[in-house]
């Protein structure tokens, strides 16, 4: 390769300007305004600010549904990333095998992932309405179901609801790992084991292993982040604050409640909480994933 | 390419002379939607079309937490509305902002440009809401509202019930009958507003000390302590469990829809509600919402009023409030308070509007739109006519937190109070510090 050496010293600044100047209006420059937020307080106009040290923090763990949610978000991130994971991973191996249409099966897999997250949420809220809700009526006569008041049944609802989406995310990354084993390493599989569960897990899955350590991190950050939008249009974070996800609550207090100082506070919150769990998973189950 | 240049040219020119209508411009942001955000657009269009040195702008932003946040994002940015319609949670920071040029007061504004409505054509209950500590009006009354019962009369016809409750003891006698002819007794659509606010105004009880905010700073409310208070959630929690209070989430609508289908007797909601039940609920009437008899000794208070007022926001041009100025007064005229009346349901905020309603014989054609001004006119409250609590948005997401575990049984009716007050106080307390 060719080595291009530039007469000047600043050029490479002036390229690098317009990518830097995005970084830094749209990500330093929040992050920054955040930290501001979190230790002051201020009224909602932003008058009376002033210094207020650790007290916006010392605010959110003396409120007992800052736990609520927090137990919640870690809840709904664990069954979600395992629901959608196993059902994509189960999809994906079926649509694999399938010699005809498969195109036609691949693009109805893939569908509702361009479905927004709220509108997945108001037609979460049809099937779920006590009036003319069929999963409604469904889990109603099997036990019961009430979400208004009965936590369980309303973390069936966000869980069914949260989950839907990210299955087709699975399937696709999933079918993509799949068809990328390599057809010889199959078929010497074959030779020497006729069951098939069996060369599933030992030959298929662990070569799916790098697939399925980037999903459980993009599951994990959909379900902190990008539920917000259901949970909004479907249970508001009833019964109680049982249902709330850590964003939504920085939501209600930031903008619904006006209360800013809260608001950043739980967002630093939220990046130290995302931070730990990166630093974990890169740590500790990388090490163990091997990529070829 | 030179076609592509006289056409973005052309469209300059456009968006130029459009803005530039030598019309001076009022922007009014404000947070309802569907019909009442219609009703709210055809106001600004009468007034447009009455004269034609100004035009107001009005711009739905949502509900009314979005046009408060949309608000207040846009006066941090130096870029707010001339007008913007602030709902009665959101009161108490509205007219704490007087003092840091946010808000211009209603009087002040009045004074210096003369509108020729003044504070005194408002009627008092609806006048002290939006008024600061020493009485002076600061928020412009509009969409006022207060918690009605809606009752279905064909449901209490069916089972032989001739007069709808006045109390809560009536309703007690009732409930069974009605729940054993196949309907749901009761539903309300706000426990924090209807139940919880309201319950205090109806039975002339202090919500907060300090006066409800009037006198003082509030620090804490008073739910645990005040017996009648616990007395009402203790029996609510009894209706509910017998199947005579039909709890369906914190949705307005989820709460409202069994009602408008007939399924329900009594339904608790705002007095601008019965728009969409007219000709979809054959036989319904509104009605005072019921007290119990055991607290007031049979004594009748008026309670709050719901809704939302229009601040005025500071920043603009000396013209630009004139205009604004003209508006308000255009708004406060007698015929265009009864017809907004009459649209929505809201309550007339004038005493010509009234005299008005009373001189065609409003009522007697409309029985509907009665009961919100009878119910807001009550006399004899030794309490202020609202509150002045900060944070309160918060407030009643803590109430709601509550109500739902106390209701299914995870927690007692003490318990839930007392977590009210707990987070309530912390809240003022918060609120309190950026005073």
């Amino acid at each position: 390769m060719k080595k291009v050496q530039f007469k000047s010293n600043y050029s490479q600044y002036f390229f690098l300007a317009p990518q830097l100047l995005i970084l830094l209006i749209f990500l330093y420059w929040p992050i920054i305004q955040t930290f501001k937020d979190a230790f002051t307080m201020q009224d909602a106009f932003g008058f009376g600010s002033q210094f207020a040290g650790f007290d916006n923090f010392l605010f959110i763990f003396s409120d007992p549904s800052y736990f609520t949610a927090f137990k919640f978000t870690i809840i709904y991130s664990f069954v979600i990333t395992l629901i959608t994971g196993s059902i994509g991973l189960l999809l994906a191996v079926q649509a694999n095998k399938v010699m005809h249409g498969k195109s036609a099966y691949k693009t109805l897999l893939i569908w509702p992932y361009a479905i927004a997250p709220a509108v997945v949420g108001v037609m979460a809220n049809y099937f779920f309405s006590e009036r003319y809700g069929l999963l409604h009526h469904l889990f109603n006569n099997l036990w019961g179901f009430n979400w208004y008041e009965n936590v369980f049944d309303a973390y069936i609802y966000v869980i069914i609801a949260g989950s839907w989406k990210q299955i087709s995310a699975n399937f696709i990354f999933f079918l993509a790992g799949l068809q990328a084993i390599q057809k010889t390493v199959i078929e010497a599989s074959i030779i020497d084991c006729k069951s098939n569960i069996r060369r599933f897990w030992t030959i298929t899955f662990p070569l799916l292993m790098p697939t399925t350590f980037f999903l459980i991190i993009i599951n994990i950050t959909y379900a902190f982040f990008d539920t917000f939008g259901i949970i909004d249009t479907t249970t508001i974070g009833a019964p109680g604050s049982e249902t709330k996800t850590l964003v939504y609550k920085a939501y209600i207090d930031g903008f619904k409640g006006l209360d800013l100082g809260s608001a950043g506070a739980q967002s630093i919150m939220m990046m130290i909480i995302v931070l730990v769990i990166t630093i974990f998973q890169f740590r500790y189950i990388e090490g163990k994933i091997h990529y070829n | 390419m030179k076609k592509l240049i006289s056409i973005f040219v052309l469209l300059v020119s456009f968006a130029f002379t459009s803005n530039s209508y030598s019309k001076t411009e009022i922007h009014w942001w404000y947070g309802n939607s569907g019909f009442l955000g219609d009703v709210i657009i055809e106001i600004a269009n009468r007034f447009n079309e009455s004269q034609d040195e100004y035009m107001v702008i009005p711009t739905g932003k949502g509900s009314y937490e979005d046009n408060m946040a949309a608000t207040i994002a846009a006066f941090r940015a130096g870029d707010q509305p001339h007008y913007s319609q602030v709902y009665d949670a959101g009161a108490a920071i509205m007219v704490a902002q007087v003092k840091n040029g946010v808000v211009i007061g209603f009087e002040e504004m009045a004074e210096k440009y003369g509108i020729d409505v003044d504070a005194d054509n408002y009627i008092p209950g609806i006048k002290n809401f939006y008024a600061d500590g020493d009485g002076k009006m600061i928020g412009v009354p509009f969409n006022s509202s207060t918690c009605l019962m809606y009752a279905n009369m064909d449901i209490l016809n069916e089972v032989g019930i001739e007069e709808v409750p006045k109390t809560y003891e009536e309703f007690e006698g009732m409930a069974q009958k009605i729940l054993d002819a196949g309907y749901i007794p009761l539903l309300q659509s706000h426990s924090p507003w209807i139940w919880t606010e309201n319950f205090f105004s109806r039975h002339n009880l202090l919500m907060t000390d300090g006066n409800n905010g009037y006198d003082a700073v509030p620090t804490k409310t008073l739910f645990a302590e005040t017996e009648a208070f616990v007395y009402h959630w203790t029996k609510v929690k009894e209706w509910y469990e017998k199947g005579w209070y039909g709890y369906k989430g914190r949705a307005w609508g989820d709460n409202q829809a069994p009602f408008t289908n007939g399924e329900a007797a009594f339904w608790f909601g705002s007095a601008a509600s019965f728009g969409g039940m007219k000709g979809v609920l054959p036989n319904f009437t509104t009605n005072p919402i019921p007290y119990w008899d055991s607290v007031t000794d049979g004594k009748e208070y008026p309670t709050f009023i719901g809704g939302a007022a229009n601040w005025i926001l500071n920043g603009h041009t000396e013209e630009e409030y004139k205009g604004l100025a003209k508006f308000i007064e255009f708004m406060g005229s007698p015929e265009m308070d009864l017809y907004y009346h009459n649209m929505t349901g809201y309550a007339a905020v004038t005493k010509g509007g009234i005299e008005l309603a009373e001189t065609i014989n409003f009522y007697r054609a409309s029985p509907y739109h009665k009961a919100v001004g009878d119910q807001l006119g009550l006399e004899g409250s030794t309490i202020p006519g609202g509150y002045r609590a900060g944070n309160w948005p918060q407030i009643r997401e803590v109430i709601y937190e509550n109500v739902e575990p106390m209701l299914n049984g995870d927690i007692t009716v003490e318990k839930a109070l007392s977590n009210m007050d707990k987070g309530a106080a912390k809240l003022l307390k918060q609120f309190a510090k950026t005073l």
